[in-house]
């Protein structure tokens, strides 16, 4: 499924009542199957933009649709949430029926469902825990699995393993990488680390300052499937390089005033 | 720190070095209920009868019969002059002495100090006496008041006991009116001004008079134990009241009438705040000199701890002590 | 070259648990109080003996009569804590979630919210009579604010990342109450009965000093009219026995009920 995206602009109220532009004139298209990194200084905009493609934001100006064909009982997209977004009260088993619950699913069918994605995701024998019991990498894989039980057309992710150390989020990359092998949704990535946007994506989104434009889009031209090997290939490099050099005056630019 | 200390000696020794002159007279504090039961304090207060024999009498006013006791039993009073409950000879029983030394208060013929009163729908329905109360409701103040020994005393006359009926404790004279008036129990043992009230908002009908039925010693003067240890004080205060008891006697008893009645009615006023009305209804009598009536205490004893509310088998000298008064009496021979 | 060892910080750190001294420490106040009664400086009035109190307590349960004053006082309080508690949690829900209901209860629930239950009670019986529905309402009126206001806090606190979740996942609006609102809310319910079941005690026995002729209340102001200390302590005892069990019960009760509370 495609996701066009066609000259949306975001207008909000902050808390004091300010109009607040967060997104101008933002136009791109992701393919279907096509995993599309969004990145961008802070105060760019980009979950604001990941919330209007969910429906959780009222749309702005502009138009966002999807194209293609979407099975009956799939919802359009999915959300992953940077700080997992998970049910305390609920096991890990109940947490992934989440959504499944509100597609309307018997409970049967629910549990099996359910199982497939936790096996999918590296969570069996965890079905009975619950989240306090998990270490943040084993929360963040209990989000995913929850997101695609439902086999939503487009996988929105926003900044999904910014809340994890280093080293989980790179096994986690490569996990996801593996997964999407073969559930070959699209997805929406948003990230705030360029090596991250560059190694998982197959084109990067570059966002400005607020109000966020698009100021590049950068294809990555490393082969599938991504390795650590690759981390150092000029290919991946250059496009690193490129982007940062794009956003990093503008990084600055919002250091300095200090705002979000 | 040593001036402190220098000058601290400095100023308790200008106390002691006090000119002569005026020493002041020993203070008692006596705690008594602010209604005309009273009557014959406030009058020896008023008129310095206690002053004349060497003590300043001072005033506490309580609510109740029972915090007059527990206040004896602390020591924060010395003197009390109120009802006779089992609360208190469940004090001397827990240890603690409280010594009933002189008559305040009989329910007397013709003075009837409580009553037993019907609701009148009841009353219309011909409910006339205890028996017809067989199984009703009767409220009073406390378990252990002088209401709750009223109604076991006027059972008895009746052949019955207190289980024949269900005694309802409401906590306060004000309750049991609301109680009879909104027709939640079916009669109460109340007192005055009360059992007027009562009477004359057509809620309730009187059907025994406590005093025309039984006399008793309801109400006493009573000593504290550290007072009655004081021997002095203790019969220099029991002489004052003499002189107050008598002068009541006199006023109310004897004549029922006359300038002196009408100055005690007004005398009363200015300290309960009643009515001359309901002053008038609710003088009680006493004897002129103060004596109790014999054996009654003891009787009471009885009766409470066969009823099960005085654990220990008190007798009257576990409690009573007249020797104060005799002595006063003794040294007030000759004088009215 | 000298070698230094590591320097012992701690000693400040450390909070020891003294598990003996806890159980020493109460049987002691015990004993000196027992030893302290039978010298005879204090009149049994003032200090009935930890003893005498047994005794008077086993006296009393074998005869029957503690076993009846306990029924009557924990029936008005269960039927006053379920009422309360189930007025107050549906009230909490309903002003937590709707705006409209907020807007009025909220104000409602403030102005009343700091009226004591006690200072209610004797207007109660005005209305109710001195039967168990005047006790009963005193005591589900005094559990039904902590209730409502802490289902209402509850329910405003649930994590708004959650519901946006499962807001994203298809969940309307009462499946965000239902699977959302409500389990967040439980742990501050839990909170709201602890704190109840304080209150009910409180004003239970309030209630039964007021025109009664049993329970635990009643036993109390009665052995204070007739100036029964021993049967006073009994009394007491007895209430404070009851406090600690619906405590407990209550603690194992919200265990069960949250079985994903990391424990404290």
């Amino acid at each position: 499924m495609r996701v066009l995206l066609d000259d949306v602009s975001k207008t909000y109220a902050d808390r004091s009542g300010q109009a607040v532009e967060a997104l101008a004139h933002v136009s791109f298209t992701a393919e279907a199957e096509e995993l599309v990194a969004i990145v961008g200084p802070s105060g760019c905009g980009k979950s604001t933009l990941l919330n209007l493609v969910a429906g959780l934001l009222a749309p702005g100006a502009g138009a966002i649709a999807f194209e293609g064909d979407l099975p009956p009982g799939r919802p359009p997209t999915a959300m992953v949430f940077q700080e997992f977004a998970l049910f305390p009260w609920r096991t890990v088993q109940a947490n992934v029926e989440l959504g499944l619950e509100e597609a309307g699913r018997p409970a049967a069918d629910r549990r099996v469902i359910a199982r497939r994605f936790i096996e999918l995701t590296g969570l069996g024998g965890f079905e009975g825990k619950y989240p306090h019991q998990l270490s943040g990498g084993m929360r963040q894989r209990v989000g995913i699995a929850r997101a695609l039980a439902v086999e939503p057309a487009v996988l929105l992710m926003d900044e999904p393993f910014s809340a994890l150390d280093a080293q989980t989020r790179q096994l986690m990359q490569e996990e996801l990488l593996g997964i999407w092998e073969r559930t070959r949704q699209t997805i929406l990535y948003v990230t705030h680390n360029i090596h991250e946007a560059v190694w998982m994506a197959d084109r990067v989104v570059v966002l400005s300052r607020r109000p966020g434009r698009v100021l590049e889009i950068v294809p990555v031209e490393l082969k599938r499937p991504r390795t650590e090997a690759m981390l150092g290939e000029p290919g991946f490099v250059h496009a690193v390089e490129l982007i940062w050099g794009r956003i990093r005056s503008q990084a600055r630019d919002a250091l300095q005033e200090g705002r979000e | 720190m040593r001036r402190l200390v220098a000058a601290l000696a400095l100023v308790s020794l200008a106390l002691a070095a006090a000119p002569g002159g005026a020493q002041p007279l020993p203070k008692v504090k006596l705690g008594v209920l602010k209604l005309t039961a009273s009557a014959v304090l406030f009058l020896g207060v008023e008129k310095g009868y206690f002053k004349e024999f060497g003590v300043d009498p001072e005033l506490v006013y309580f609510q109740a019969a029972q915090p007059i006791a527990v206040a004896l039993a602390s020591g924060d009073i010395d003197v009390g002059a109120t009802g006779l409950t089992a609360g208190l000879y469940n004090i001397v029983t827990g240890g603690v002495h409280i010594w009933i030394v002189a008559d305040k208060g009989r329910e007397w013929p013709d003075y009837n100090l409580s009553a037993l009163v019907v609701r009148t729908d009841l009353y219309d329905g011909g409910v006339r006496s205890l028996r017809d109360l067989r199984g009703k409701k009767v409220g009073v103040t406390q378990i252990g008041s002088t209401f709750h020994y009223n109604v076991g005393r006027y059972l008895e006359k009746e052949g019955m006991t207190l289980a024949d009926v269900e005694i309802v404790p409401l906590q306060g004279l004000p309750a049991l009116n609301d109680a009879l008036t909104a027709r939640r129990v079916d009669a109460v043992a109340t007192a005055e001004p009360f059992v007027s009230r009562l009477e004359s908002s057509g809620a309730g009908r009187v059907i025994v008079n406590t005093g025309d039925t039984f006399p008793w010693q309801i109400a006493t003067v009573m000593y504290s134990d550290k007072l009655a240890k004081n021997r002095a004080l203790a019969v220099a205060f029991m002489r004052g009241y003499v002189k107050a008891s008598r002068t009541y006697y006199d006023a109310v008893i004897a004549r029922k009438s006359g300038p002196a009645y009408d100055e005690l009615v007004a005398l009363t006023a200015r300290y309960t705040g009643a009515a001359p009305e309901l002053i008038r209804k609710g003088f009680p009598y006493q004897d002129r000199d103060g004596r109790l009536m014999p054996g009654d205490v003891g009787r009471q004893l009885a009766w409470w701890h066969q009823q099960g509310f005085v654990k220990a088998r008190l007798t009257e000298k576990d409690v009573v002590d007249e020797s104060f008064l005799r002595e006063a009496l003794t040294l007030s021979l000759g004088f009215r | 070259m000298t070698r230094l060892p590591v320097p012992d910080r701690t000693r400040a750190l450390t909070r020891r648990r003294h598990p003996v001294a806890r159980v020493l420490g109460l049987l002691a106040l015990v004993l000196a109080w027992e030893v302290l009664t039978r010298t005879g400086w204090v009149p049994p009035l003032f200090l009935p003996s930890p003893l005498g109190v047994l005794a008077s307590g086993a006296e009393m349960l074998a005869s029957g009569e503690l076993a009846v004053h306990i029924a009557t006082s924990l029936r008005r309080i269960v039927l006053g804590f379920g009422l309360g508690a189930l007025g107050g949690v549906s009230v909490g829900l309903a002003v937590g979630v709707f705006s409209l209901a907020e807007a009025i209860g909220n104000p409602l629930i403030a102005a009343t919210f700091p009226i004591p239950k006690i200072a209610l009670l004797p207007l109660l019986i005005l209305w109710l009579g001195i039967g168990e529905a005047s006790k009963v309402a005193v005591i589900m009126l005094g559990v039904f604010f902590p209730m409502a206001i802490n289902t209402y806090t509850g329910v405003r606190h649930a994590d708004p990342l959650l519901i946006r979740a499962a807001v994203s996942f298809g969940a309307g609006r009462w499946s965000v109450i239902r699977k959302v609102m409500l389990p967040s809310a439980l742990p501050m319910i839990f909170a709201g009965l602890k704190l109840g079941a304080g209150t009910s005690l409180l004003l239970l026995v309030a209630a039964e000093m007021i025109a009664a002729n049993s329970g635990i209340g009643f036993l109390i102001l009665n052995a204070q009219n007739l100036m029964e200390t021993t049967r006073l302590m009994v009394g007491i005892v007895v209430l404070s026995l009851l406090g600690l069990a619906s405590h407990w019960l209550l603690v194992r009760a919200e265990r069960a009920a949250l079985p994903w509370r990391p424990e404290v």
